[in-house]
């Protein structure tokens, strides 16, 4: 027997002991973290009560931290919400596994209630103060300031010096945290990069931002369609595992199998039932009570169902962000050349509804880092609208994206590697049970089947990119074709005319008609540019990819603040996406004239 | 063909492909096709001759800078006949770069390798038929080192003039062959009994340094591996002018019997315009055989299949012994079934391996070699 006394600790006193395993394990994650958990918290209340949402993030440093290497920093992260009551606000910010969102499956950022609270602890053990939340709700006239704390040894949310505050908006909330932590601004782990790509798949976002050393940025919505949230739908029977169908039976009490398959699951209908009758189900047992079937029974029902090919689960049950926003939103990564966007239906991978979404672009000016010319392509991550940004190469994505044959579609690829080249890779991943490999959510788990649904909304993508990259292919060969006759003609002609001693009146017709054959070269070269050309526009039409030309550019999204409250249009951060030169038109145009005088 | 007749040719070329541009035609440039799937074996001919195949390249968008570039090059090439200029290839890779950076309007046709200008004045040599010597490209005299107290060489000089080198008066220094043999006039001043060509170059000075050319009236080169354009030469004037029995010596191994010993008595596919002046049919191989080893007690050892080199020479011969028409032909099947013999048991051995038959004798090599050529013991 052991000596020692066996005692139970709280799950606060767990997680403050731990907190590197939800994502405190570095200064510099500490601070990415604790903004993510902010901002995640704020677009869900927002989209719970269907509030376009529109948030401010201002980082600060404010000294040197008390942790070895580390700044005082300061995180302020305002949102125009519904806010919380203030019974609410120790629970949400200061208690562990307190949580709405926590088993109803659905397709939420947050999930089980732990990581805000794990931000507060973390001020709490580096700066020994709590969260300052400001709130006001609708039905309040004044908005509150608190402080909260955790009660690590009860895990249990503490208000600290209450009193009036303030807020833009006229309701909302706002967080505060003084933490002990370290900026990193670019990258993988960038705040910027969290930020850039939180907008990406939220199109529906205002965000402001004020990072230390930068100007404020505005990123404007670019869709007024606040997305609806997933209602809890009835369970998928494709989704399910026999215990647990045995289980969700015992909800129901006396009721015959029939009404209980239609009532207690999504996508049962009659048809569904005839069908399970035709692969074997016994008729008899539809009119049969569920509480009289035993154990046997219903692992017949089970693998019946299994077998029957059943509607995919309905899309209301995965938050995607659709084809025409994340188009909109894929513009807001910079000054991009041109794009394809694909939305895959919903289906079931591991018993669990997914759905992927990408899209792949192509960035102009990118000079260093991943998505430059020689470099490999930018990857961008989601998780139910939330970025990803650590432990990439593990993760069910990027072995997606290196398990496709990118070559085919026009980009380079280095063996079993990303693709290489100027382009951004965004993989979009929403269902309500997304399987992480750890709790700090940095990285999706590979199974086979998600791997290779990731990969076929991928091919897809890849395949309408191709169409435009084709085009530019043969634009490239028509470019090439009037560059060498311009060049080497006149060489050639002069160079024969030296060696055989030809007078002017032979070199000016050779001239001539060597205008004339390339000419027709440069017709086939130019039919061939045309149908390409063709393709790329119907498939552009068709809403496949998108090119970005002149008339396609919208007001620039990123803004600057005025600096001294003074409200005035300034630039963008960013130069402007300025039109593609449509060189292939200015070329047609040259080949045609080169043409009429050849001939 | 006659470095004479070549600005005729030239010029005809030229004016045939400014007619066709003033009729706005496409000007079609032939070459021979320079590949074993074009090369013919007859063994009353000896050497591998080009089949009816031609490399066309008709012009078009595409073909223009190739054209551009093989025109321009080939009048740089006529410009040094007509002065008597001569320059190896890398010479002519700087002087096009030095044309381009005197004329920016020549730009586009800059190389940017040595290899682009080597693949336009092959292209030049295979459409006009002729040898680079004859466009007085030369290439570094490399191999054929020869040594022999009975051979003189009368050389015709580019001036008409004539010299006469006897290698009897050259002590311990060679006779070194150049390119373009057919300017040379041999003589033996006392019956020459054999030629023997041998693989290592070490290894010949070492036969005449151990006084194989007192005791033998021959003639001894040392090939320094695959034979040079300038061994190639020399053996087949050795053959016609002399009609002295040829011998080479050299390693049992696939590469050896592949590559060195089928490019010295057939020439190559890679040079089917030339083989007729530079392959010596005559020549035989004298060993080291399989048969060897067993009757002296060689070392011999494997393949080493992981290494490159060696897994490529093997894989060449069995390429070798399914298409190339030397290896397939009636009258080269004991050389066939040697390649056989090694793929199969894929062991080689070395032709210095002779100096252990007996370690304290050092002229044995020279005594098995004389009684092999006398017993007749030789493929």
């Amino acid at each position: 027997m052991a000596k020692d006394k066996i005692t139970s600790s709280s799950t606060a006193e767990y997680f403050s002991k731990n907190l590197q395993q939800v994502g405190f394990s570095s200064p510099t994650k500490a601070v990415l973290t604790t903004l993510k958990e902010a901002v995640d918290n704020s677009l869900d209340a927002c989209e719970e009560q269907g509030i376009l949402p529109e948030i401010s993030v201002v980082i600060e440093k404010k000294g040197t931290g008390t942790l070895k290497n580390t700044d005082l920093i300061h995180i302020r992260v305002e949102d125009n919400g519904p806010g919380l009551s203030l019974d609410d606000v120790p629970k949400v910010f200061g208690e562990y596994l307190a949580s709405s969102k926590f088993g109803r499956g659905r397709c939420s950022r947050g999930q089980q209630g732990i990581g805000i609270s794990a931000a507060t602890t973390w001020a709490q053990l580096t700066s020994a103060k709590g969260v300052t939340v400001t709130t006001k709700t609708k039905t309040m006239r004044q908005a509150v300031q608190v402080q909260v704390a955790v009660d690590i040894k009860h895990n249990k949310g503490v208000l600290k010096e209450k009193k009036e505050g303030k807020l833009k908006n006229p309701h909302g909330l706002s967080v505060e945290f003084l933490i002990d932590g370290r900026i990193q601004l670019q990258g993988e782990g960038g705040l910027i990069t969290y930020l850039t790509g939180t907008a990406l798949v939220n199109p529906h976002l205002t965000l402001h931002y004020t990072l230390p050393d930068q100007k404020p940025v505005t990123i404007s919505r670019v869709s007024n369609d606040c997305p609806e949230v997933p209602s809890a739908t009835e369970p998928h029977p494709h989704t399910m595992k026999l215990g647990e169908f045995i289980a969700h039976s015992h909800l129901f009490g006396r009721i015959t199998l029939k009404a209980w398959l239609k009532k207690g699951f999504s996508r049962i209908s009659d048809n569904s039932l005839a069908e399970f009758v035709k692969n074997g189900l016994n008729k008899k047992m539809l009119d049969m009570s569920v509480d009289k079937i035993n154990e046997a029974q219903f692992k017949d029902i089970f693998s019946v169902i299994h077998k029957t090919e059943l509607m995919s689960p309905s899309t209301k049950s995965v938050m995607t962000i659709g084809e025409e926003s994340f188009s909109k939103s894929v513009r807001r990564l910079g000054e991009v050349d041109f794009f394809s966007v694909v939305t895959r239906k919903p289906t079931i991978c591991d018993y669990k509804p997914v759905a992927v979404e990408v899209a792949v672009a192509r960035l102009k000016g990118v000079t260093k880092g991943e998505g430059t010319e020689d470099g490999p392509v930018q990857v961008l991550r989601f998780a139910n609208r939330v970025p990803l940004q650590f432990d990439k190469s593990a993760c069910a994505m990027v072995k997606a994206i290196e398990s496709v044959n990118w070559r085919a579609y026009g980009l380079q690829q280095p063996k079993d590697s990303l693709p290489s080249g100027p382009y951004v890779v965004a993989v979009s991943l929403v269902s309500p049970f997304i399987k992480f490999k750890n709790a700090s959510k940095e990285t999706i788990d590979a199974s086979d089947e998600l791997v290779e649904e990731l990969r076929r909304t991928l091919i897809q993508a890849g395949q309408r990119l191709s169409r435009h990259i084709k085009k530019e292919h043969r634009e490239q060969d028509l470019e090439n074709k009037l560059r060498y006759i311009e060049q080497f003609c006149p060489i050639l002609v002069d160079c024969l005319c030296r060696i055989t001693k030809a007078p002017e009146k032979r070199k000016k017709k050779a001239t001539e008609g060597l205008e004339k054959i390339l000419g027709r070269d440069l017709t086939a070269a130019k039919k061939e540019f045309k149908e390409a050309d063709l393709a790329a526009k119907e498939a552009a039409a068709k809403g496949k990819i998108q090119i970005i030309t002149d008339d396609a550019v919208e007001a620039p999204e990123l803004e600057e603040k005025p600096s001294k409250g003074k409200k005035r249009e300034v630039k963008s951060q960013q130069p402007e996406a300025k039109p593609t030169k449509t060189t292939a038109k200015a070329s047609v145009k040259r080949a045609a004239s080169k043409e009429k005088s050849a001939t | 063909m006659r470095s004479e007749t070549i600005p005729k040719i030239s010029k005809e070329l030229c004016n045939r492909m400014l007619s066709d541009l003033e009729n706005a035609r496409r000007p079609i440039l032939e070459a021979v096709k320079c590949s074993l799937d074009n090369s013919n074996y007859s063994p009353k001919v000896g050497y591998l001759t080009p089949g009816d195949k031609k490399v066309r390249t008709e012009l078009n968008v595409s073909s223009v800078q190739k054209m551009s570039r093989a025109i321009f090059l080939l009048e740089v090439l006529l410009r040094n006949i007509d002065t008597g200029a001569v320059n190896t290839k890398r010479e002519l890779y700087y002087i096009a770069k030095g044309e381009v950076k005197h004329d920016p309007h020549l730009k586009p046709l800059d190389f940017q390798d040595q290899s682009e200008s080597d693949a336009v004045i092959d292209f030049i040599c295979e459409m006009l038929e002729c040898y680079r010597e004859d466009l007085n490209c030369y290439a570094n005299d490399r191999g054929g080192q020869t040594y022999s107290n009975q051979l003189v060489v009368t050389e015709t000089l580019p001036d008409g003039t004539k010299a006469v080198v006897d290698l009897s008066s050259l002590g311990t220094s060679p006779f070194q062959p150049k390119n373009r043999p057919q300017s040379l006039q041999l003589k033996a001043k006392k019956k020459i009994d054999f030629c023997l060509v041998v693989e290592s170059e070490g290894t010949a000075n070492t036969f005449v340094a151990n006084g194989f050319c007192k005791r033998n009236n021959s003639i001894l080169i040392g090939a320094q591996g695959v034979p040079s354009n300038a061994v190639r030469g020399w053996a087949k004037l050795i053959q016609d002018q002399l009609r002295v029995p040829i011998y080479f010596f050299g390693d049992l191994d696939a590469y050896t019997i592949q590559n060195i010993y089928r490019t010295l008595k057939a020439g190559s596919a890679a040079s089917l315009i030339r083989n007729s002046d530079f392959s010596a049919p005559d020549v035989h191989f004298l060993g080291v055989l399989p048969e060897d080893i067993k009757k002296y007690d060689l070392s011999d050892y494997p393949v080493k299949e992981t290494d490159q080199s060696e897994a490529r020479a093997l894989k060449k011969a069995a390429d070798a012994l399914k298409n190339d028409p030397f290896f397939q032909d009636k009258r080269n099947k004991n050389l066939a079934k040697m390649l056989e013999w090694l793929l199969k048991n894929k062991r080689r051995c070395e032709q210095q391996a002779f100096f252990m038959v007996d370690p304290r004798d050092p002229t044995m090599p020279e005594k098995i070699i004389v009684e092999k050529i006398k017993k007749g013991n030789f493929i």
